[in-house]
């Protein structure tokens, strides 16, 4: 078991793994994927413009520094326009939340072992950053 | 100098928040070793066997008074009483209390500093030349840019987790200071004739295991660009990356096996999506940050010419000083000057707080409160009206800062090697004095004219004796403790291309090591026609002659 956490009016939560649209995600992989069902990808994935069309995309992180999934997340988001649920799953860390938001993440498995209210804690440290993202396509320089 | 905005300062202040408080779930057992390390070594700590170290950053080796004063407390509140100058322009302490260290980066905030991003596998502090805005060399001034590079880089979403370390230079000068050949990325600034900014990008360069030359992958592209292309560059290697062997991970071993031209392909493609899209700069950013780096209000000076010749004939070090330590500045009347760390008996770059607080102090009186540290671990102030060179190189004698030997065989670079880094092959700091106190003859020294003599400890080359002139690398030899000599290395400070140095012949112990590098130095002289340097000697007579007379037989 793990614990999910994503978005509700806008804000952060802990959500009721036990709930109807959360109980059983059927996720597939790639190759036994059609459109409108789970799709869940390894960090090293190339991507398919078919994609777009799944009904939630998962990116599976073997450990928390590989940061493929990252930058697997942004072309999701900024090439293949992909508007859906993007989950985090696998090695999923309270410290690297901060980041999988910006790259496009909207929701998270965290492993059992670690404290949910933590990540919640830890997953907007900051009020702005320096760079656009593809949550924020606003420049570092439109800020100032 | 750039200049803090409210938005950097509360970013600073929220980084702080959030690494005291991963340390506080560290202490309290709710993250382990490996989870803290990757989280401490993003904000400067390295937990080393023998010496814990804090590597604060000093953006493109720039500092105001203020922050080199803080800098000075640091050293005598929470080390003892030294810091250390890196070769990449940051400063580092050692023994910091692990708990403590969300204090001292509190108190480094005050005064806008920070260390975020100084280890780990992500960005680094990026690094330019120390003359950067007073050089005479210099096409363009390379720090607004490197400050673009440092806001795009903090705590970037998508590549603060890479396969391996990444490090960026830029130059804009003629001479090469920046070393951007044997960086991950190197920029060289220049503008077009019709005055825009344009960047050529050499991506695959670095030292370590492998020593590599980055390859020139675009020429020419223009600064609205900059960003996207970086980023496109990046997220090529963030992808490819090898993760599975860290000795394989730099991004030099991606682009030798994609093949330079499949490298700039692959590149070019993923930018074709990107260019122009959000991350272009606007002109009005360009401009903006620019201006932080507009010259300091120079005044005009008083030709004090006759009174520098009377005060260099009344004190020949003085002459000597000014000869090697200090250089021409693109204004009338100013100079910038290199306060040399490497007295002998004095490990290379290491300070103590009452010299940095008197560095500080005189960066005030004396150099519109600026500060620069090379990558040859020296302090530089680079605006100073040559009316008070006398007065600063008296000051700086006082404090053991006027060892005339910039650029000279002195003027060594060299790792912590065996005495504190437990990856250590070999010493290199007792190396390092042996040639300091047998070389100690100024005359010999200045005979020898330009001669960088880089000493690393292991294969790591933290060192950088790849690109020393002449190069020194520790090597375990059953046990025992050996070292091997290569030539003709250098970084780029020259007029040449950069090159990598070639092994001169089997590894020797250390106590010979003195005798063979004297022995280098009399073929020099031998062979040396004219005024020619060690490096134009070395590259016209080739390593023969060297080896030859190196090992022969002694009678
Ligand atoms: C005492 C502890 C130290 C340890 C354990 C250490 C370890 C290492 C290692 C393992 C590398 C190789 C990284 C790679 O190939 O990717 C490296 C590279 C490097 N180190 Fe250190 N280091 C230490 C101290 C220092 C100090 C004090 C300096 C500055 C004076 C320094 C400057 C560098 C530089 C510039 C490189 C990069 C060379 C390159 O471009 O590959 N290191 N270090
Ligand atoms: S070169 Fe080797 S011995 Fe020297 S500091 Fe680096 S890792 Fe340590």
């Amino acid at each position: 078991m793990h614990h999910l956490i994503n978005k509700h009016n806008e804000e952060w939560q802990l959500a009721d793994t036990q709930s109807s649209d959360q109980a059983q995600i059927e996720w597939r992989d790639a190759e036994n994927w059609q459109p409108g069902q789970a799709l869940k990808l390894p960090v090293d994935a190339e991507i398919n413009a078919q994609w777009s069309q799944a009904s939630i995309i998962g990116i599976d992180f073997p450990a928390l520094t590989d940061g493929r999934g990252l930058s697997l997340a942004v072309l999701l988001r900024s090439r293949l326009h992909y508007a859906g649920d993007l989950r985090g799953l696998g090695a999923v860390h309270e410290d690297i939340l901060h980041f999988m938001v910006r790259c496009g993440f909207t929701s998270f498995e965290l492993p059992e072992s670690r404290d949910p209210e933590v990540a919640l804690s830890c997953i907007a440290p900051h009020k702005q950053y320096y760079q656009s993202s593809v949550v924020d396509p606003l420049n570092q320089f439109d800020r100032v | 100098m750039y200049q803090y905005t409210e938005f950097d300062r509360s970013f600073i202040a929220e980084r702080v928040n959030h690494y005291r408080e991963q340390t506080t779930r560290y202490l309290d057992g709710k993250l382990s070793e490996d989870e803290f390390l990757q989280l401490r070594l993003r904000n400067g700590l390295y937990l080393q066997r023998l010496a814990p170290m804090l590597r604060v950053a000093i953006p493109y080796g720039t500092l105001s008074s203020k922050q080199l004063f803080a800098l000075g407390k640091v050293a005598r509140e929470y080390d003892r009483g030294y810091g250390h100058l890196s070769t990449r322009q940051n400063m580092q302490f050692n023994w910091p209390e692990l708990a403590e260290v969300p204090d001292i980066l509190a108190d480094m905030a005050e005064v806008d500093l920070h260390a975020i991003q100084t280890s780990g596998s992500c960005i680094r502090n990026v690094t330019t030349d120390h003359f950067a805005g007073a050089a005479a060399d210099e096409t363009i001034d390379p720090r607004p840019y490197c400050e673009i590079i440092r806001q795009w880089s903090t705590a970037h979403p998508e590549f603060e987790w890479l396969p391996r370390k990444f490090k960026i230079a830029v130059t804009g000068a003629a001479e090469d200071r920046a070393a951007i050949g044997v960086h991950d990325v190197g920029l060289r600034v220049h503008r077009s004739d019709q005055g825009e900014v344009l960047f050529d990008v050499y991506a695959g360069g670095g030292l370590g295991r492998t020593p590599v030359l980055g390859a020139l992958v675009r020429s020419e592209l223009p600064i609205e660009h900059l960003l996207t292309y970086l980023e496109a560059l990046m997220r090529v290697y963030n992808r490819y990356g090898r993760r599975d062997n860290k000795y394989k991970a730099r991004i030099k071993i991606l682009v030798r096996a994609m093949g330079v031209d499949g490298f700039r392909a692959k590149v070019d493609e993923e930018w074709a999506h990107s260019k122009n899209g959000p991350g272009t700069l606007p002109s009005a950013e360009i401009s903006r940050v620019e201006a932080f780096f507009a010259p300091p209000n120079y005044t005009e000076q008083p030709d004090i010419s006759d009174a520098l010749a009377e005060q260099r004939l009344a004190n020949p070090k003085f002459s000597q000083w000014l000869q090697h330590n200090v250089i021409e500045h693109k204004a009338p009347g100013y100079a910038a000057v290199t306060l040399s760390t490497k007295a002998t008996g004095v490990p290379p770059g290491d300070v103590s707080d009452t010299q940095i607080d008197a560095v500080a102090q005189w960066a005030a009186d004396y150099s519109f409160s600026e500060i620069r540290i090379s990558h040859e671990q020296n302090f530089v102030l680079p605006h100073v009206p040559k009316q008070y060179l006398f007065t600063l190189w008296q000051k700086a004698q006082a404090q053991n800062l006027a060892t005339a030997n910039a650029r000279l065989i002195t003027d060594m670079i060299c790792c912590p090697g065996g005495d504190y880094c437990s990856l250590a092959n070999a010493k290199s700091i007792p190396v390092a004095e042996a040639l300091q106190e047998r070389f100690d003859d100024y005359d010999f020294q200045y005979d020898l004219g330009e001669l960088n003599l880089n000493i690393s400890g292991c294969m790591n080359a933290c060192g950088h004796h790849h690109v020393g002139h002449i190069g020194i690398l520790g090597v375990d030899k059953k046990g025992s403790e050996f070292y091997q000599i290569s030539l003709g290395g250098h970084a780029g400070h020259s007029e040449l291309a950069p090159s990598l140095g070639q092994i001169v012949g089997p590894s020797i112990p250390r106590a010979e090591v003195c005798d063979v590098i004297a022995k280098i130095l009399q073929i020099y002289v031998d062979l040396r026609i004219a005024d020619e340097s060690f490096l134009g000697c070395f590259k016209r007579v080739g390593m023969a002659p060297f080896k030859e007379r190196i090992y022969a037989p002694s009678h």
